[in-house]
């Protein structure tokens, strides 16, 4: 399933980016794609505001089929303050601008790219393509949250892939 | 003498006391800045260098579960300036903990005691590692 993340990871950043490239965060001192996934980062207390935030729950595998079917929660969690010209007061907007970009990044089709496999990259290789595919469901939209002057939401969907010969 | 009545007094002040019961030095562990553009450090792949700074003179305390640092303004100021971060709330909020007697804690808050609007000690609320 790992593949399937880091996969899926890939494919959202980039339409994130192609949709507003000026969401981006500071992270160890680096700019970045405002899109990050919590279990890749250093522990932290802090909750990033104005980007996006993905956590995978446990996988779930449907052996029934010639190949197992594996499906993993993808939670993803983002909150705002707006911006500090308009004193917060504009947070609600902002909140919604970060719903509509998500919604446009997931939900047009094609919701399905070929499954990616990153592990190379660690000793300086490059990314190899798998034989099978990663897809994904709609997004559904939890209810909005206050966090102190923050405006928060979580967003989930389901991740779906098949699991090849050898995967983990 | 003049300096006594002002913010730098107030520093001068809790480093000597720091020092009076004993001020000890702590490591605040930070991550070396990250790759830009480096997929394999946002997917998990790499792991970052990590470098440790001193912080002294500052006071631990422990009981049970609930740990706190006592650190001088002094020392976390002379930290952020020349790592150049923007201020000590953003330094411990990137940080990655405080190593004490060789146990890394993690850093869940801070709080800067103020004299005249600036800063002469942080309290920091430390989380000691699940065994």
């Amino acid at each position: 399933m790992q593949n399937a993340k880091d996969t899926f990871y890939e494919v959202l950043r980039a339409r994130l980016v192609a949709l507003n490239p000026y969401r981006t965060i500071v992270l160890r001192g680096v700019v970045r794609p405002g899109v990050l996934v919590e279990e890749n980062e250093l522990v932290s207390t802090v909750a990033l505001p104005d980007c996006f935030r993905l956590q995978w729950s446990p996988a779930v595998t449907d052996a029934d089929g010639n190949m197992t079917m594996v499906t993993t929660e993808c939670v993803i969690e983002y909150e705002t303050a707006g911006t500090a010209g308009n004193a917060g007061m504009d947070r609600g907007r902002v909140l919604a601008a970060m719903d509509g970009e998500l919604l446009a990044a997931v939900n047009p089709l094609p919701r399905s790219t070929p499954k990616m496999n990153y592990a190379a990259l660690a000793s300086g290789g490059t990314a190899t393509t798998m034989t099978t595919s990663v897809w994904w469901g709609e997004l559904t939209f939890g209810k909005t949250a206050v966090k102190d002057d923050r405006l928060a939401r979580t967003a989930t969907m389901s991740v779906m892939s098949y699991q090849e010969a050898g995967e983990l | 003498m003049a300096d006594l009545l002002t913010g730098d007094g107030a520093i001068l002040q809790a480093d000597a006391v720091l020092r009076a019961v004993g001020g000890r030095s702590v490591l605040l562990r930070m991550a070396a800045p990250a790759v830009a553009g480096g997929d394999a450090e946002q997917l998990g792949l790499a792991t970052p260098e990590f470098q440790d700074v001193e912080l002294a003179p500052a006071a631990f305390h422990s009981a049970n579960s609930v740990a706190k640092l006592l650190v001088s303004a002094s020392a976390v100021s002379a930290v952020v300036g020349s790592l150049a971060y923007d201020s000590a709330e953003v330094l411990f909020e990137t940080a990655v903990g405080v190593v004490i007697d060789g146990v890394l804690y993690e850093i869940a808050g801070s709080v800067a005691s103020q004299a005249m609007g600036e800063a002469y000690c942080y309290w920091l609320t430390l989380v000691p590692p699940v065994r």
